[in-house]
């Protein structure tokens, strides 16, 4: 929507005025304001609760960390009733990396207690930014009215980084335009979140911290200094710019350890609050298994 | 003696008379001191800010993402509201959320934080019998007039729209964040800088008239400077001249630092600040009581 299609003269005299909502802060209604369950209590407890209703929340990591393995999970406890942490809503996960991971859907949702789960996802591919948008304005009307007897919301980006992986260079005005999109996106996603109350997830790469102290790479943003995975010192992708577009961010990292006199080796998760406008840091030990992601008490 | 009296009062009230709604330097200055500053909960915070952000002014608060913007605003939504009695400004808050940050349970811990430190602070007193009464989560939460905005056009409107809603007593308007709906690409760029300096006249008229503070929470960006990238604040081109004081969070190794960047009257300084499930404290000890003689 551009500037140019409201009436300029309008605006500037400040006669546009409609009276927005106030929001009665009233705690018994918004107190605990509705989480979804990740699917594991001790996962929950470190969010307070879970996933917050009305907010982007960005999960980041390298490849294999387990983004994929979690959103998965999520879009089958959203069709848990509220009484068990879910939404008893259905979800749209829209991935621009390739294939969708169908087969483990299937596997997990199996062995899941719900009835015809898969009826409830609504799955899209993306491949740019601009078909992200197009997904979104569309999703709009799916959401407003759904096909089936479940509202829809969740909605899972999984990666907003692979979007933007090639129609950028690194020279400032590229950075700029795909900045500029980052926003677009970004309050498009919270404008639906907060208008029909969905939970919106998006994942997101890292890429390897380097250069001097005083680079821009080295930028602390959060609650941790430094963010390792695999040995490696990394940041979240798409730079601070992104990184002001979502509300939460959580890290997933994972290290390989070699067992002892065994030549085989161990991998050790963790999740991370990076940073969330009402969780202290926290972090959280996690393994994945046959039946899907679950915390661990060390 | 009192002939001349008259005659100086009748020319004051005269030259009043020319010149409607000015004040003299004198009575601002008695104004100003009369203002009580909000406390941001952290003494040396407050020490450098002389003694609080302050009223009859708009402050644009900016750092990184994770820093602690939006939980020193809601600190000062609630803080704005600490009973006369205990030394605060008895007063009301105007939260307009842009992205969404603000988290209710967020504001009812950094409530009950606010409630108990004030009880350990004045336990000693008698006369807080009366109180007790006011101070309840409930009715703290009640006093935060929250909008929740989602484009800039709604934007526009919240700010429009204050300026009735205004009449009825507010003491701080805080704006979470200012700039997110205007990063994104507009068409006309010129346009969006004179609807942001509207916006920004509009907030600073605010402060005149309705006596009130303004807290502008803005985001960081990078902008490619002579060859290299410099953090700054966002649309700081259209928007930098607009605020009276500017201060900037950033981290100082693993501690949360706070720095006056601009102020008419301030020093430049800096103070360290942390961020407790009670909110914003000092970084040595949470848990100072206070002596009384």
């Amino acid at each position: 929507m551009s500037l140019d299609r409201v009436d300029k003269n309008w605006l500037f005299r400040g006669q546009f005025m409609a009276r927005p909502h106030i929001e009665p802060l009233n705690p018994l209604l918004h107190l605990s304001s509705q989480k979804l369950t990740l699917g594991c209590p001790l996962l929950d407890h470190r969010l307070r609760g879970g996933l917050p209703v009305g907010s982007v929340t960005e999960i980041a990591g390298e490849s294999a960390s387990g983004k994929t393995q979690i959103c998965l999970q999520i879009l089958l406890s959203a069709l848990l009733p509220p009484s068990r942490g879910g939404l008893s809503a259905a979800s749209l996960f829209i991935h621009s990396e390739f294939p969708f991971p169908l087969r483990r859907l299937r596997a997990l949702s199996s062995s899941s207690s719900l009835s015809d789960p898969l009826d409830h996802i609504f799955v899209a591919a993306a491949h740019s930014p601009h078909d992200l948008l197009s997904l979104l304005a569309a999703a709009e009307s799916l959401v407003a009215r759904p096909p089936t007897r479940l509202p829809i919301r969740l909605i899972v980006i999984d990666s907003i980084a692979a979007l933007f992986r090639s129609d950028f260079d690194n020279t400032p005005s590229d950075l700029k335009k795909r900045s500029f999109l980052f926003f677009k996106i970004a309050a498009k996603l919270k404008e639906q979140a907060r208008r029909f109350g969905l939970v919106v997830v998006v994942t997101n790469q890292v890429v390897d911290v380097v250069g001097s102290e005083d680079g821009p790479g080295r930028l602390r943003v959060g609650n941790y200094a430094y963010l390792c995975s695999s040995g490696r010192q990394v940041c979240p992708a798409l730079g601070i710019s992104w990184a002001n577009c979502v509300n939460t961010r959580l890290f997933l990292s994972r290290k390989d350890m070699i067992v002892e006199n065994n030549a085989s080796s161990r991998t050790t998760r963790r999740m991370q609050v990076v940073f969330a406008p009402h969780l202290p840091e926290a972090s959280c030990e996690f393994v994945i298994v046959r039946d899907g992601v679950f915390g661990v008490d060390l | 003696m009192s002939a001349s009296i008259a005659m100086a009062e009748s020319s004051r009230s005269g030259a009043h008379a020319l010149l409607d709604g000015a004040q003299t330097a004198w009575d601002m200055l008695s104004e100003e001191q009369m203002q009580k500053p909000i406390t941001t909960g952290c003494e040396e915070l407050d020490t450098i800010l002389g003694g609080g952000i302050q009223c009859k002014a708009v402050t644009e608060i900016g750092g990184i993402p994770g820093i602690g913007k939006t939980q020193l605003g809601i600190q000062l939504a609630v803080n704005v509201q600490i009973p006369v009695q205990y030394g605060g400004l008895g007063g009301k808050a105007v939260y307009i959320d842009t992205e969404g940050s603000f988290m209710v349970e967020r504001a009812h811990q950094i409530i009950e934080g606010c409630i108990a430190d004030l009880f350990e602070k004045f336990e000693h007193r008698k006369q807080s019998l009366v109180c007790p009464y006011i101070l309840q989560p409930n009715s703290f939460l009640a006093n935060i007039f929250y909008f929740r905005v989602c484009s800039y056009t709604e934007q526009i409107a919240a700010v429009n729209y204050l300026e009735k809603f205004l009449e009825e007593h507010k003491d701080i308007i805080v704006v979470d964040s200012i700039t997110f709906h205007f990063r994104r690409d507009f068409d006309d760029l010129a346009m969006r800088t004179r609807v942001l300096g509207g916006m920004s006249s509009k907030l600073m008229r605010f402060t005149k008239k309705h006596n009130l503070a303004v807290v502008l929470l803005n985001q960081v960006t990078t902008k490619f400077v002579d060859g290299s990238f410099q953090l700054t604040l966002a649309l700081g081109d259209s928007w930098s001249h607009a605020c009276t004081n500017r201060i900037i969070l950033y981290w100082n190794g693993n501690e949360r630092h706070a720095y006056i960047d601009k102020s008419p009257s301030l020093r430049s300084a800096s103070a360290p600040f942390q961020v407790t499930s009670k909110g914003i404290r000092n970084v040595t000890s949470n848990c100072k009581r206070v002596r009384m003689m």
